[in-house]
């Protein structure tokens, strides 16, 4: 059937490059964008490195910046299409094929691209039974939005000390932030930091950093925040309790798919695409909402550059079908914090210590590979600028391609 | 359309490079250098692509 109308529920970076791909294919038809958000779409990776750190509160002087907050914003949309933000999609009727709005309104489709995201995961999942402190502020702070970026960087002004819940990237970097200017900072992890995500040669890397600038580390299992009018209170399941000033949680996020419920599409509460981004042959889905098929199962996959690629795939998907090109994920993560940069092509977490280890200028700086039976490997840039096709290329060279590890001194 | 680089923004991710090869490349020292700043048709879509991959947004395709 011919698309005339196709919507877009989500108005993050999936949604965005779905309708920049819808219009690059040649799509001409109305074009509407459901945005919970009130914002055009903006960076989300980069809310903890730019946001944190530049700490000043300070406009720079253009009159329109977010409190003085620059890095997360992306370029206008040009896809022209019809943008509803501050809107949610409250429900999905795909025998109508109409999408039922929050507030009452109703977006007839043919077709019907599902970019809705994800939200933070919390301890207290409704603010605790004492809902906001008296001044108002929240008692457990995600790190998600522009919004929760602006409150988390107006609680620092004061230096509070800081409990971080989450020993993943996202926790890890509003850890160094938070250490950064100037709070004392601890962060509770079950597992060593990152290891989860980058294997413990890496996870050692950077957790020996992190102490060096001033973090304490905590064990103690899974955490259970604990209302409190003073600070923030978190008992861990072997008994400690731990307080602090603020407490941010970074314990991952969950897909947006409330909204979906009763549709069908739903299976063990899980957006399950094929590879072409597909749930039906008028309805997609992209992004940290939808779960692709992979090597290792069916997954969500909540990075950025996945996002991106699956949006492309998606949109090609709605209009073209089978034709289509398959999702085919080349990962692609990044991470700062605590004076490291890291930048990683291929799957991690590499187990065990690299194949080759090639120092770069400054006694931080390194260039690390792990072979991979199967063909393809990881190759990882600490505070070493490299372009990420060569990063790729040592990825891919395999493990027979490259020199032994040389000695390691860190 | 001209591709204009924020270099203080640009943090060497080098994903531009993967989406538009023919148009920039990160240098020896990392540095992004777009070797085609005028684009139009073919690779006109190459350049948006670029730009959209971007996570902080150094690049913009503005009107030459």
């Amino acid at each position: 059937m011919t698309m005339r109308r196709i919507v877009v529920v989500g108005n993050g970076i999936a949604g965005l490059t779905a309708c920049d791909s819808l219009r690059s294919a040649g799509y001409d038809g109305e074009l509407t964008v459901v945005g919970a958000e009130r914002h055009h779409p903006y960076s989300r990776p980069a809310l903890s490195k730019a946001l944190l750190h530049s700490g000043d509160g300070n406009s720079d002087g253009d009159g329109n910046s977010n409190d003085g907050l620059r890095a997360h914003e992306l370029p206008e949309p040009t896809h022209d299409a019809t943008v509803l933000l501050g809107v949610s999609a409250a429900g999905l009727d795909i025998e109508a094929r109409v999408v039922r709005l929050d507030g009452g309104g109703e977006l007839p489709y043919d077709g019907l691209v599902i970019a809705s995201g994800s939200r933070a995961k919390r301890l207290a999942p409704r603010q605790g039974a004492a809902g906001p402190r008296r001044d108002g502020s929240p008692r457990e702070l995600t790190l998600r939005t522009i919004e929760d970026a602006i409150a988390l960087r107006q609680r620092l002004a004061d230096r509070p000390s800081v409990l971080v819940i989450g020993g993943g990237p996202l926790g890890m970097e509003v850890a160094s932030g938070c250490l950064e200017v100037g709070c004392e900072v601890t962060l509770v992890s079950d597992v060593r930091p990152l290891s989860r995500q980058l294997g413990e040669h890496l996870s050692g890397i950077f957790t020996t950093a992190a102490v060096r600038h001033g973090l304490r580390v905590v064990g103690g299992g899974k955490a259970r925040f604990i209302d409190s009018d003073a600070g923030g209170r978190v008992a861990l399941a072997d008994g400690t309790e731990l307080e602090a000033d603020l407490v941010v949680t970074a314990i991952g996020d969950e897909p947006n798919v409330e909204w979906l419920t009763g549709s069908n599409l739903l299976v063990d509460g899980q957006l399950r695409v094929d590879s072409r981004g597909r749930l039906r042959s008028d309805i997609v889905a992209a992004g940290d909402v939808a779960a692709f098929p992979t090597r290792r199962g069916v997954e969500r996959i909540p990075l950025w550059t996945s996002a991106i690629d699956q949006a492309k795939v998606a949109a090609i998907g709605l209009l073209k079908g089978d034709a289509a090109p398959e999702f085919n994920f080349q990962p692609y993560f990044w991470t700062e914090g605590f004076g490291l940069s890291l930048k990683a092509v291929g799957n991690t977490a590499v187990v065990g210590a690299p194949d080759y280890c090639e120092p770069g200028n400054d006694p931080d700086s390194l260039l690390l590979c792990w072979g991979n039976q199967a063909g393809s490997g990881t190759a990882v840039a600490i505070n070493y600028r490299i372009p990420i096709p060569k990063l790729r290329r040592l990825a891919d060279a395999g493990p027979g391609a490259l020199r032994p590890a040389a000695p390691l001194k860190l | 359309m001209r591709i204009e680089l924020d270099r203080p923004r640009c943090e060497g991710h080098g994903l531009c490079e993967e989406a538009a090869p023919k148009l920039m490349h990160l240098d020896d020292d990392g540095e992004l250098v777009i070797d085609v700043p005028d684009v139009d048709g073919a690779e006109l879509a190459a350049a948006k692509a670029a730009v959209r991959v971007c996570p902080v947004a150094a690049l913009r395709l503005a009107a030459a």
